[in-house]
């Protein structure tokens, strides 16, 4: 398997993602079984990847998985390759993700490493909410997908529909994936499409382990009828029929004489399979010989006893194995890191495209220097410890390798951040175990050993001095419940505190930290994100008894207007004053900095040029933006807006800390700011350096700051979450009043075509979202299960100052658990007069 | 005017643009000697020779004579008064004096004027005769003995007016004289029936030194109807030397070892004598506390942790005041702050207090010790600004009087947060602990450490072949990594960097200063800070500027030029 690294033509990086209870560890099961590490009868239900215990219990998958598998294809598919290949061997990494909403942020650390993504779609369900989430994530990471239609067993012996249908329903499930695909796609990516006359579209189930894609049909039928494979392909999938008794192709659906003809796909495609369905569930037990005999199955001994459903699924994987339609489709139209690397280069690097590492990445080099980005971290059976997952995209990782560790916030140049180690072991993950190895060229996936101290969550390793940081990822989740957690046993803290860091490197997302008031606070997507995070703090990370607070919602203050006049802010000197209006900032610009797409990092020219060009900002303004906040990459903007302003560029440091500060701690009740942009319109300094130095002018800028966000309607913004609810129609009523109590709002209500479910989306404030599922499963009878996902912030649109408004309650009642006072203070309080 | 508008150029100044505010004088009430007006100088002085004992005062002086120059100190709010006590006591100590009036001006007298002569009040070359100071505009805490002041006119005596802290001074000799501030007892008895219904609650009353005066005979009419109530009496700490004026009329005569916070408690219920330390703190835990007037913060947080519950009765407007109060879990947030801050600043608010310089040390040792980079700053009295100037500093760590010494930041003013001693040390603490209590002063801190083990080992030496870099700590307050937490112990980190060569066409001094970060062989963080600036120094304004910007906008700076010298008497050509 080492040998094959080297190859890296043949090496496939790939993560199955779907919606949840799709079926991708089912899949993913034949994979494995088909590489000899499970029994091909566990298959299907051994869920190889879930390696926790609550993992197994519960039925999903919460972390996600690696594993190496090896493969061979036979000449006549190496020669479908359409990239460049040695020989038949293959090795493919695979991650197995989570499909729950609440677990998206594992699904964006196993794209970022892989670079084709399996997408499964429940043929019965189709594209859900989390299907479209995570194609867009894959989409924007550059990842290539394949689909697989699964349970396609359910569709037939549950809900008995016939071939035609059963076509239109794989046809509409694949439009929409294409829809889906044709809006996030990048134009570098190319024609990133799924097509099953391409075989980029495979059909089967998982449960019984069996697949197929149009090509494996057309490899069969275009010997038989003596024409090229590829056209056998065009011809079985799409408006294409065949007229048995001229025995010519034809693309109408009548004949001459006005018969309705079969389509080719169902004619032949589905209906030996169902043939095989019919007479094997009927208990035909006279026509099955024949039957196997013309489809070249032959059963061993004892399973020709076997009855029903249990013979079904024999037969059916030896018919169509699911793994050799799956591997098919991965090694033939999945990139090679190779191929991946060459257009995922710029995306992946901070630092100029032009730049050797970001040569070094684009080439996928492995004589370069190195580059390793840290993806996430794995627990190992040594507690405390983890192996740091991740990828190479240049060089070679060797074990006893002295490496340059940078974190998130390194700088070229700069000593934050920034650590010298050796690789203590490099490791292959293969499920639960890992398989030690000397070295890892480029393009593949290892863990590392004796790093994690260094990294909290991903970083980013290298050899060269030069290398700027691989990207950070950006999450489509955000931890917006959070709890505070609290020992019983005041001998424990140290536990727990640790055991908070333990917690925060184990998950991509989940946050930790202290609130104002001195609680320790865990934050997490949704609730069953936040159980699995405090139950594996509680039992694995500390190990100590919790006292765990009723969850509670992360707030923003924001502003709605200008400011009425402008903020006026004398230092404490009285020598300098700072002029400033605060006004909000278009949410579109907002998510654009939350999601990185304007980014703190990026160069401020390129980013004025965006900022211009999509979203109308003035180029002037957006090149004088001083800082984002909080944390210098928040959405807060101070924008320099002042004219020929003496001494102004001396102040720039403690005016950026005092928006930092400022922004992170509101004047409302203490939460962040968002959307607020503060524009300096003047400031007076004294002309003796030592009189406006950071003590006259950090708390000034921040008074300053505060005085014109109380100035301009400040508002706070509630997280909301957008609710999908798949449900009979009879349950739709009990939704309704559910969401209506809830503060929810519907936004559409679909039936799904040939599916007696409907589809209801809403948004939910995520403060009335908890015990929203007990409530709605009670008044729909356990019919209807939502999927929510972190959407958007919503303003409030009451006066958070108003202790009678709603926004005002939310307020008073913060600012009290925060020992503050409990009325907002008026802008008065940081106003100065002139 | 009403809207600020700013003014269209902003370079523009005057005199106007930094007019000083004004002082505004007012007229001072004297609420603590009762509430009705006293419109006569004669009465007033007779209300304040009663307010101050100074019967009881003047006799103790009279008797030592050995104390030949006086100082007095004043807390800002009663130095109007300090004019009459001083002119009174020369009086009686027989001293000729000029009249009232002539160089009484409290503001002339103050303590931290560096000359003598400003603060004399008293002319006159005999050696053997008695000699009286005021001082007033106390440098750190007033309610600390200023020996720092007193030692200008090397004070043999200092007398300390008003509310006290009574923590232990080096050396100077003391007398504290509380004064006996009016408390309206009928309304207080009301508003202690209407806060306790129940009968068999257990409270103590406790209130700052002045008003402790009256809480025996509020103790006594309260007692009847309430069991389980208690109250505190001035305690002063054994190894205290000074002396209380007036002292039976603060505390009773059975000093029994019920004390705790400078005061001990009378009439507690359930709990033995012979108890120890802890078992007052547990028997005090059942208490509510009801404090007369709003003590200094520090001293309210003290309080807050001793107490089940506090209540705060404001005697100036017979008003109850149950909070918000300073919150202990915010300095336990601070306590993790400091685990990861890199650069400590210390900072010295006192320099009279005991032990105030072996603390120092120990501290610095400490801080040393855990890798850390330590500052030493004496500020005169810290405030925001003072503090924010220093932008390196990750956090304070103040060295003050426990009664109003300590910065206890409740609106979250201060740029960076505060934090005593004993925070620090259990911040310093390889593993995290947090015992609930807050203890202030000097000698418990210290007692504290001494229990530590001393004992450190060798560090072992690394060479650069085989050197790793530390691992970063955790940072539980922002959940993330702090790699900076220790610069002490990444020196071989920096030297490594510090290799780069060197531009030489670079004459900006901040880069010749900033390339080595090590100065005199101890890390500089404040060198490492500087280098992270945006701004670099003159000029570096307009090389961005013209670096970044191709087209448009690139903004030329003027060539400088030799311009004129010399003094502003006569200038050269």
């Amino acid at each position: 398997m080492r040998g094959l690294m080297d190859v890296v033509t043949n090496v496939r990086n790939m993560s199955v993602i779907a919606h949840v209870d799709h079926g991708k560890s089912t899949l993913t099961d034949s994979l494995v079984q088909k590489a000899g590490i499970i029994s091909a009868a566990k298959a299907g239900d051994a869920r190889f990847m879930d390696t926790r215990k609550d993992e197994q219990e519960r039925g999903i998958t919460i972390k996600s998985t690696a594993i190496s598998l090896y493969s061979e294809m036979s000449d006549e598919d190496v020669k479908d390759i359409k990239q460049k290949t040695v020989g038949n061997s293959f090795l493919i990494n695979l991650i197995d993700s989570p499909g729950h909403v609440d677990f998206s942020s594992e699904v964006t650390a196993a794209l970022r490493v892989t670079d084709g993504a399996l997408v499964v779609v429940d043929c019965v369900e189709g594209v859900c909410v989390q299907t479209e989430t995570v194609l867009r994530q894959a989409l924007g990471e550059r990842i290539k997908p394949v689909v697989i239609i699964n349970k396609v067993d359910r569709a037939m012996l549950e809900l008995q529909i016939t071939k035609e249908d059963l076509y239109q329903s794989f046809a509409r499930t694949v439009e929409s994936v294409n829809v889906i695909i044709s809006t996030y796609s990048e134009k570098d990516l190319g024609d990133a499409q799924v097509y099953p006359d391409q075989g980029t579209v495979a059909f089967g189930s998982g449960l019984h382990g069996w697949a197929f894609t149009v090509r494996q049909f057309a490899s069969r039928y275009a010997k038989k009828f003596g024409v090229d494979k590829t056209k056998m392909m065009q011809r079985l999938w799409g408006d294409s029929y065949f007229n048995p008794k001229t025995k010519k192709w034809t693309n109408k659906e009548k004949d001459a004489d006005g018969k309705s003809l079969d389509r080719a796909f169902n004619m032949f495609i589905l209906d030996p399979i169902f043939r095989l369905f019919a007479s094997i569930m009927n208990f035909k037990k006279d026509e099955i010989p024949a039957l196997l005999e013309k489809l070249e199955i032959v059963l061993k001994g004892d399973e020709k006893d076997l009855e029903g459903k249990a013979l079904l699924k024999v037969v059916m994987r030896k018919f169509l194995p699911a793994a050799d339609a799956l591997l098919e489709m991965i090694v033939i139209h999945l990139p090679s890191p190779v191929t991946a690397q060459f257009y995922r280069a710029s995306t992946l690097y901070e630092g100029p495209s032009d730049d050797p590492s970001c040569i070094a990445i684009r080439d996928c080099d492995p004589t370069a220097d190195l580059m390793f980005y840290v993806s996430k971290m794995v627990p190992t059976s040594d507690k405390g410890r983890f192996y740091a997952f991740g990828r190479v995209f240049a060089g070679t990782i060797k074990s006893g390798q002295k490496v340059r560790i940078q974190g998130p916030n390194y700088v070229v140049g700069k000593k934050d951040d920034l650590f010298l180690k050796s690789i203590q072991r490099t490791v292959l993950m293969m499920g639960r175990f890992v398989e030690p190895i000397d070295d890892c060229p480029a393009g593949n996936i290892v863990g590392l050993v004796g790093v994690d101290q260094f990294l909290l969550k991903s970083g980013t390793i290298t050899t060269s001095e030069l290398s700027h940081n691989l990207k950070v990822m950006k999450f489509s989740v955000s931890p917006v419940v959070q709890v505070a957690v609290e020992v019983k046993n005041a001998n424990d803290l140290p536990k727990l505190v640790e055991g908070l860091k333990r917690l925060s490197k184990s998950d991509p997302c989940v946050l930790t930290y202290m609130s104002e008031s001195g609680e320790h606070i865990v934050a997490g997507t949704g609730e069953l994100h936040l159980e699995i995070c405090l139950s594996d703090l509680e039992h694995d990370h500390a190990g100590i008894p919790l006292k765990i607070s009723p969850p509670v919602v992360a707030y923003r203050e924001t502003v709605e207007a200008e400011s009425s006049m402008i903020a006026l802010s004398k230092s404490p000197n009285k020598h300098n004053r700072i002029y400033v209006k605060a006004q909000p900032i278009d949410e579109e610009v907002s998510v654009a900095i939350e999601s990185g797409k304007i980014n703190p990092r990026d160069d401020f020219k390129a980013r004025a040029r965006i900022m211009a060009d999509e979203y109308g900002w003035d180029v002037v303004d957006a090149r004088k933006i001083w800082c984002f906040g909080p944390d210098g990459n928040g959405p807060n903007l101070v924008v320099d807006q002042t004219k020929a302003v003496q001494y102004l560029s001396e102040i720039k440091d403690s005016v950026v800390a005092a928006f930092q500060w400022a922004t992170k701690e509101g004047p409302i009740f203490g939460e962040n700011m968002r959307s607020v942009r503060v524009n300096i319109m003047d400031v007076t300094l004294h002309t003796d350096a030592i009189h406006r130095g950071g003590g006259q002018i950090i708390p000034t800028m921040r008074r300053a700051t505060y005085a014109a966000m109380l100035l301009a309607e400040p508002r706070i913004q509630e997280p909301v979450f957008l609710v999908e609810i798949q449900c009979p129609e009879n349950a739709i009523g009990g939704i309704y009043s559910v969401l209506n109590k809830k503060r929810g709002q519907v936004i559409s209500e679909e039936q799904r075509p040939g599916t007696p479910l409907f589809t209801v989306k809403a948004y939910l404030p995520v403060n009335e979202s908890f015990g929203f599922t007990g409530e709605l499963r009670q008044s729909t009878g356990g019919q209807a299960f939502p999927q929510m996902v972190f959407d958007h912030w919503a303003t409030l649109g009451t006066d958070p100052r108003d202790p009678t408004t709603k926004s005002g309650e939310i307020v008073t009642a913060a600012r009290k658990r925060h020992g503050m006072k409990p009325e907002v203070p008026g802008y008065e309080e940081y106003y100065d007069k002139l | 005017m009403t809207e600020a508008i700013a003014p269209t150029l902003s370079t523009y100044q005057d005199v106007q643009t930094f007019e000083f505010d004004r002082f505004k004088a007012q007229e001072r009430h004297r609420s603590y000697l009762g509430t009705d007006d006293l419109p006569s100088l004669e009465a007033l002085k007779a209300r304040l020779f009663d307010y101050y004992s100074m019967p009881e005062l003047l006799a103790f002086l009279e008797e030592k004579v050995q104390y030949r120059k006086i100082t007095l100190q004043f807390p800002d709010h009663l130095v109007s008064d300090s004019a009459i006590i001083a002119q009174e006591m020369l009086r009686a100590l027989n001293v000729a004096v000029a009249p009232l009036g002539s160089g009484t001006d409290a503001s002339c007298a103050s303590a931290s004027c560096d000359s003598s002569s400003c603060c004399k009040k008293a002319e006159g070359d005999d050696n053997s005769e008695r000699k009286v100071w005021i001082l007033a505009d106390t440098s750190y805490s007033p309610c600390c003995i200023d020996e720092v002041a007193a030692e200008h006119v090397h004070s043999d005596l200092v007398i300390h007016f008003g509310d006290a802290c009574l923590n232990n001074v080096d050396k100077l000799p003391s007398v504290y004289v509380f004064g006996k501030s009016f408390i309206d007892e009928t309304a207080f008895t009301a508003k202690f029936q209407e806060l306790y219904p129940d009968t068999s609650s257990k409270v103590v009353l406790m209130a700052d030194a002045p008003h402790t005066y009256y809480l025996p005979r509020l103790y006594e009419r309260l007692k009847k109807t309430y069991p389980h109530l208690a109250y505190a009496a001035i305690k002063l700490p054994e190894s205290n030397t000074s002396v209380i004026i007036d002292r039976d009329a603060f505390s009773s005569a059975a000093e029994v070892g019920l004390h705790q916070v400078n005061r001990f408690f009378i009439g507690l219920k359930d709990v033995q004598q012979d108890m120890e330390q802890e078992g007052i703190d547990s028997a005090l835990q059942g208490y509510d506390l009801l404090h007369i007037t709003l003590p200094e913060a520090p001293r309210l947080l003290v309080l807050s942790t001793k107490f089940a519950s506090l209540t705060i009765f404001e005697p100036t407007d017979n008003s109850i005041n149950q909070g918000p109060f300073p919150s202990l879990m915010k300095r336990y947030r601070y306590m993790h702050m400091a685990r990861t801050a890199g650069t400590i600043g210390i900072l010295v608010n006192t320099l009279s207090l005991k032990n105030t310089k072996s603390l120092l040390n120990k501290v610095s040792q400490w801080i040393k010790d855990a890798g850390k980079k330590h500052y030493m700053f004496v500020v005169g009295k810290p405030n925001v600004a003072k503090l924010a100037n220093f932008e390196s500093i990750d956090i304070w760590c103040v060295l003050g009087c426990g009664q109003a010494g300590i910065i206890v930041d409740q609106v979250n003013e201060f740029y960076k947060p505060v934090i005593t001693p004993y925070e620090l040390q259990m911040a310093l603490n390889d593993e995290v602990s947090w015992t609930g209590k807050w203890i202030t002063d000097f000698q418990e801190v210290l007692r504290n450490a001494g229990e530590e083990k001393e004992e450190k080992d060798a560090e072992p030496a690394v060479n650069a072949e085989d050197y790793e870099d530390e691992a970063p700590e955790f940072n539980p307050v922002t959940g993330k990594y702090v790699s900076t937490s220790r610069p002490l112990r990444r020196l071989q980190h920096m030297s490594i960097e510090a290799k780069e060569p060197q531009e030489d066409d670079s004459t900006a001094l901040i880069k010749k200063f900033s390339s080595t970060m090590a100065i005199r062989g101890t890390v500089s963080t404040s060198a490492a800070q500087l280098q992270n600036r945006l701004w670099t120094g003159l000029g570096s304004d307009f090389q961005d500027a013209s670096v970044n910007s191709d087209e448009e906008d690139a903004e030329e700076g003027a060539l400088v030029e030799e311009g004129r010298g010399g003094v502003a008497r006569i200038y050269d050509k």
